[in-house]
C-alpha cells in the first residue's frame, strides 16, 4: 500500500500512534512518577512530583538506614557525650527496628539465584535434548517431541496440588534448603518445553554439512556439540536462556504455595506481594519496588529484541 | 551392510541418552502429577493421614455448589473478554505498525513494554491507577468530568473488577498478538493490493477481502493460545485483586486457605482441565477445520 497519504489521513494516523503509544507506556510513567513523589503528593494527578524524593529507592537499596529512626535530640546527645564508640552503637541499635524492614535486596539475590540457576539446568538439558530431536534418528522420538508440546499447554493451577503433594510426601517442604530444591526443579521443569522447543527449531536451521565434515574427520557427537553446534548457535542459547529466566523470575503460584513459612526464601513476587498486603500507605515503596524489580529484565529483553521477534512469532513464549 | 546397521543403531541409543534426562524430567514432574491427581480426585485427601475412598462425593459437591457455576461464569466472561478484546487490539495495532511512519522502531520497541515487564510488578501501577484516593482513574472521573458522584473502590468490588483484570490482561498481551500479525501481515503479496486497486476496490473491500483471509490462521492460532493460557491464568487476576474468584482462583482457595481441601481441589482440577480439552477439540474442528 504505497500511497501518498492525505493530511486528515497522516493526522489520524499520527494520533492514533499517540494513543497506541500512550496505553502502552503510562503504567510505566506512573510508576516512575508515584516512586519518587512524598506521600503528600501520592493524590496528585500530575505525573511530575512536586518535590522528587528519592528515599523509597534508599530505603529498598539499604542506602543510609543506619539513623534512619533515631531522633535528632538523641542523635545529637551521642554526639556530645563522652561515651565510647561501642556504647554509642549499642544505644543505637535500640532504636533500629528490623521488623519495619522490607529485605528488598534479600528478596532480589533469592529471585536471581533461582532464576539463573532453573535457566542453566534448563539449557543444559535443552541443548542435549534438542540436538537429539533435530540429529538423531531413532524410535519414539515424535511422540516425544509432540508431547513436549501438549505439555507446554498445560497451566500451573492444573499441576499446583499434585506437585505439592508429592513434595510434602518426600520431605522436601521441612527445610529450607528442601523447599529451594523443589521450587528450583519445579521451575526448571516449566521451562524445559519452551527451551526444547526453541532450540530444536535452531537447531535445525543450522547446516548439517559442518557436522558431516566433523563426523568423517572421527569428532564424536559430544565433539560437534560442543564445538561446533554451541559456538553457531550463541545468540539462540541466550535467548533461550533469558526467556527461560523470565519464566522463572515471574513466577508466583508455586512459590506462594511452596514458600509459606520460610520468609527468608521469599522471591520478589512474593515479597512484594507481602510488603503490599501487610501495611498501608507504601505506595512509593511498592513502585519503587515495582521499578527495580521490572528495569533489569527489560534491559535484558532490549538487548536481545532482534532474536526476540523472531523467537515470539516461532511459537515463543507463554503470557 | 552389518557396520552401517550398527552406527545407526549407535545414533539411536545416543538419541535416547541425550533426550532421557529432560524425559524423565518432563514424565515425572507432568504426567505423574497428572496422573495421581486424577486418582486422588476419588478420594477424601489428608495430609497427615491416610486417604479415604469417597468415590464421586468430591465432584457432586463441586456441581453442587452455587459458587462453582459462578466461577465458570466469571471465567468465560473473562476469556471471551479478553481473548476478543487481545486480538481486536493486537490487529489494530498491528495494522497502525505496518505504515511507515518516523520514528517506527522506537515506537515498535516501546510498545513491547507491557509483555515484557513481570506482571509482578506493573500489577502494582494498575492498582494505583484505579486507587480510590490517590488514582488518576477516580481523579478524572469524578474531579474532571463528573461522571459518578464520589469516588469509589473499582477493583475492590467483583463486579467492576473483572472489567479491569480485563482491561489489564489486553494491555499486558497485546503486543505478542500484534507482533504475530505484524510478521503475517508483512509476508502478504503486496501486488494483490495492486491489483484491488487496478480494479477499483476500496480501502475496506481491499482489507475484507485480501487481508482477513490471510490473516484467518494466524488469527485462528492466536485465538486458541490465548483462550489455552487466560483460562488457566493465574497471577494476573490474583495480584490484581483476590476478589474475582475465576477457576484457578477458586480451585486455590478451595485447596489452599482455609479450610484446606486437596481432594476437592484436584477434582475442580480435573473438571476445569475437562471443560479446557472440550473446548479445544471443538474449536480445532470447527475454526481452525483440522
Amino acid at each position: 500500500m504505497v500511497k501518498a497519504r492525505s493530511i486528515p489521513g497522516k493526522i489520524g494516523l499520527f494520533l492514533l500512534i499517540i494513543l497506541i503509544v500512550t496505553f502502552s507506556i503510562f503504567p510505566f510513567l506512573q510508576i516512575i512518577s508515584t516512586s519518587l513523589k512524598y506521600q503528600w503528593d501520592w493524590g496528585n494527578p500530575s505525573l511530575i512530583p512536586t518535590q522528587v524524593n528519592p528515599d523509597a529507592y534508599k530505603e529498598l537499596l539499604n542506602i543510609g538506614q543506619d539513623e534512619k529512626n533515631v531522633p535528632q535530640s538523641v542523635l545529637d546527645l551521642l554526639d556530645d557525650s563522652d561515651l565510647t564508640k561501642q556504647q554509642k552503637n549499642e544505644i543505637l541499635d535500640k532504636y533500629k527496628d528490623s521488623s519495619d524492614v522490607f529485605p528488598f535486596l534479600k528478596y532480589f539475590r533469592n529471585s536471581l539465584s533461582l532464576s539463573t540457576l532453573a535457566a542453566i539446568f534448563s539449557l543444559l538439558l535443552a541443548i542435549m535434548g534438542a540436538y537429539s530431536f533435530s540429529r538423531l534418528r531413532y524410535r519414539g522420538r515424535a511422540v516425544i517431541q509432540r508431547g513436549v508440546l501438549f505439555v507446554y499447554m498445560i497451566g500451573g493451577i492444573l499441576l499446583l496440588i499434585p506437585l505439592y503433594r508429592i513434595a510434602v510426601a518426600l520431605g522436601f517442604l521441612a527445610t529450607p534448603a528442601g523447599t529451594f530444591t523443589a521450587l528450583l526443579i519445579i521451575y526448571l521443569v516449566q521451562t524445559l518445553p519452551v527451551s526444547l522447543y526453541m532450540l530444536g527449531n535452531f537447531f535445525r536451521t543450522i547446516p548439517y554439512s559442518i557436522e558431516e565434515a566433523a563426523l568423517i574427520e572421527g569428532v564424536s557427537r559430544f565433539g560437534i556439540i560442543w564445538r561446533i553446534v554451541i559456538p553457531l548457535s550463541w545468540s539462540a542459547i541466550v535467548t533461550v536462556f533469558i526467556y527461560c529466566f523470565m519464566i522463572a523470575w515471574n513466577e508466583f503460584l508455586f512459590a506462594s504455595v511452596f514458600l509459606r513459612g520460610y520468609e527468608q526464601l521469599y522471591t520478589l513476587p512474593i515479597g512484594l506481594r507481602s510488603l503490599f498486603v501487610s501495611k498501608n500507605a507504601i505506595w512509593d515503596r511498592i513502585m519503587a519496588g515495582s521499578m527495580l524489580t521490572a528495569l533489569p529484565v527489560i534491559v535484558l529483553f532490549m538487548a536481545i529484541q532482534k532474536n526476540l521477534t523472531g523467537g515470539l512469532s516461532e511459537g515463543g513464549v507463554k503470557g | 551392510m552389518k557396520k552401517t546397521r550398527s552406527l545407526e543403531q549407535k545414533e539411536a541409543m545416543l538419541g535416547w541418552w541425550l533426550v532421557l534426562p529432560a524425559t524423565i524430567i518432563i514424565l515425572s514432574l507432568i504426567l505423574y502429577p497428572i496422573i495421581t491427581n486424577i486418582i486422588s480426585s476419588f478420594f477424601k485427601v489428608s495430609l497427615m493421614d491416610r486417604d479415604t475412598f469417597v468415590g464421586l462425593e468430591n465432584y457432586r459437591n463441586i456441581v453442587s455448589d452455587p459458587e462453582f457455576w459462578r466461577s465458570v461464569m466469571i471465567t468465560l466472561v473473562y476469556v471471551v473478554g479478553t481473548t476478543l478484546g487481545t486480538t481486536l487490539v493486537g490487529l489494530g495495532v498491528a495494522i497502525v505498525m505496518n505504515k511507515t511512519f518516523p520514528l517506527r522502531g522506537l515506537v515498535r520497541s516501546l510498545i513491547l513494554l507491557p509483555y515484557v515487564a513481570p506482571v509482578f510488578s506493573v500489577v502494582y501501577a494498575w492498582k494505583f491507577i484505579f486507587d480510590p484516593v490517590n488514582g488518576i482513574f477516580m481523579d478524572v472521573m469524578v474531579e474532571r468530568l463528573g461522571l459518578f458522584e464520589q469516588r469509589f473502590n473499582l477493583i475492590g468490588n467483583p463486579e467492576t473488577a473483572l472489567w479491569v483484570a480485563i482491561v489489564f490482561s489486553i494491555w499486558k498481551n497485546f503486543p505478542f498478538t500484534y507482533l504475530m500479525i505484524l510478521a503475517r501481515l508483512q509476508a502478504i503479496d503486496k501486488s494483490m493490493y495492486e491489483a484491488a486497486d487496478v480494479d477499483g476496490a476500496g480501502r475496506w473491500q481491499q482489507f475484507r477481502f485480501i487481508t482477513m483471509p490471510e490473516l484467518y490462521f494466524v488469527l485462528g492460532s492466536i485465538v486458541l493460545l490465548r483462550v489455552i493460557w487466560n483460562f488457566n491464568k493465574f497471577e494476573d487476576i490474583f495480584l490484581l485483586t483476590d476478589n474475582l474468584k475465576v477457576l484457578s482462583i477458586y480451585t486455590y482457595f478451595k485447596a489452599f486457605v482455609g479450610v484446606v481441601d486437596l481432594g476437592q481441589g484436584s477434582a475442580l482440577v480435573i473438571l476445569q482441565f475437562a471443560l479446557l480439552i472440550g473446548f479445544i477439540l471443538f474449536y480445532v474442528k470447527k475454526v481452525l477445520k483440522w
